[in-house]
């Protein structure tokens, strides 16, 4: 058995940022006095989401990074991917709001508020957007 | 009165930033504003870095491009700078010291300690940034918010699209009764700012009054009749919030002001009405405006051209 400070999930969250990482799952050996076994690590999961990364399917996060790009006339050749985080990338609130209009338009969804406020990321975003498409159909 | 800081050039190589200002009065607010194109020193730019917690840094650092990190670094810097000047129970504030918290809804406020322990702060200070300038507003004893946004911004959807979406009924009709679609979009701003302004008072975040439940309007300023108790003076448009979807829920008591700054910007303000005063008698927001460069340039710009009143009742100083 693990010893209590050794845990087969560990989950480190950092308070004060809403930093998500897409998690990679990768096989980590942990050591526990002597014997080793393999166990799967989540690396830096922001703790209000256990999802796999690979909800959204990736025609669905190019689709949102076409938007954003567009509503924030960001540069040719920024990057732009499911980690980029909105605020990051110099939006404001209005642009936020745009942003989810064009989404909404564009996937002929409807976003509540609530579902709004919580979009940090291009990848929330396209996890939000497949979420109500399903509902949808 | 207070001193004013007139434009002053001095560099200030420690980081108390001199001399103190008493705090704000109720119905006062002090608004201090920078233009980032004005910072172009590097080691000036480095100093403001210093004054960051570590969490703020990081913060800074993860935002893509130099324009947008220095835009988060000068955000940040103008929070302190523009707090410490404040001595509160004539205790001299090191801007680095202050400690930042969100409340309930995350909206940011200022944790302190008063001899008693903790409790919540007198000063209040509310943030709004654009590319092209970053304003903190300052209170005592009331919520503030405030929302800065630039006179050319362009917005990338159909405005009445969007105004059907998020705006509500009555300020839909009001946008679409304007024909010249240059007028539209300004006051599609302007409706913009308020409406952001008085959300980030509240300060219980987007969600907890969507746009399309509560409806600003700007009336021009006309004698009222007989049934109303207020008269307001003509030429004085006046901003009122009506709740659409809680009529119950108050709203008289929130004052605002709109004006132009600097000739470029639309700047919003939302303040509690002061307590002590008669419900529904408006007195006016008395608003200091000032420019700086922390530690090197402070300039007093209120009651200039570079602040011109649109709506609510402001008296500058």
């Amino acid at each position: 058995m693990a010893a209590s400070t050794n845990s087969l999930i560990s989950m480190q969250s950092r308070s004060g940022m809403a930093a998500s990482r897409i998690c990679s799952l990768k096989p980590v050996s942990l050591s526990n006095q002597g014997r080793s076994f393999l166990s799967f690590g989540f690396r830096s999961m922001p703790a209000r989401s256990l999802r796999v990364s690979c909800a959204a399917k990736p025609e669905t996060v190019e689709k949102v990074c076409e938007i954003v790009k567009k509503q924030l006339a960001l540069a040719e050749g920024t990057p732009v991917n499911g980690e980029s985080k909105f605020s990051a990338l110099g939006a404001d609130s209005l642009d936020t709001v745009e942003i989810v209009m064009g989404l909404e338009e564009a996937f002929g969804i409807s976003v509540e508020e609530e579902s709004a406020q919580s979009i940090a990321t291009v990848q929330d975003a396209a996890d939000l957007i497949e979420k109500l498409v399903e509902k949808k159909d | 009165m207070f001193p004013f800081i007139q434009k002053m050039l001095s560099f200030q190589r420690s980081f108390s930033v001199s001399p103190s200002l008493q705090l704000p009065s109720p119905m006062e607010t002090h608004l201090w504003f920078v233009v980032p194109d004005e910072f172009k020193s590097v080691s000036l730019l480095n100093q403001y870095m210093e004054l960051l917690s570590p969490c703020e840094k990081e913060n800074v650092l993860s935002m893509r491009g130099e324009q947008l990190q220095k835009q988060a670094l000068l955000a940040r810097t103008l929070v302190r700078t523009t707090i410490a000047r404040y001595q509160i129970n004539n205790r001299v504030v090191d801007p680095r010291s202050l400690k930042f918290k969100r409340n309930v809804h995350g909206k940011p406020e200022l944790e302190w300690e008063s001899d008693g322990g903790q409790c919540p702060s007198p000063l209040h200070f509310n943030i709004s940034h654009t590319s092209s300038l970053i304003a903190c507003g300052v209170t005592v004893n009331s919520s503030i918010g405030i929302d800065i946004e630039e006179k050319q911004r362009k917005i990338k959807n159909n405005i009445l699209a969007f105004a059907r979406r998020y705006f509500s009924l009555h300020e839909v009709e009001h946008l679409s009764a304007i024909s010249d679609s240059e007028v539209q979009r300004q006051e599609f701003v302007k409706l913009w700012t308020l409406k952001e302004a008085y959300v980030k008072a509240l300060g219980r975040g987007f969600s907890a009054a969507p746009f399309k439940t509560f409806t600003i309007c700007i009336k021009n300023g006309f004698r009222r009749g007989f049934d109303h108790a207020d008269v307001l003076e003509s030429g004085a448009p006046e901003v009122v919030v009506e709740s659409s979807d809680r009529p119950e829920r108050l709203t008289n008591n929130w004052q605002f002001g709109l004006f132009e700054l600097v000739s470029s910007h639309y700047a919003a303000v939302c303040m509690e009405k002061d307590k002590t005063s008669d419900a529904g008698m408006s007195v006016p927001i008395r608003l200091n405006v000032r420019k700086t460069i922390p530690f090197v340039e402070d300039e007093c710009i209120s009651g200039t051209d570079a602040v011109v009143p649109i709506a609510g009742l402001i008296e500058q100083f």
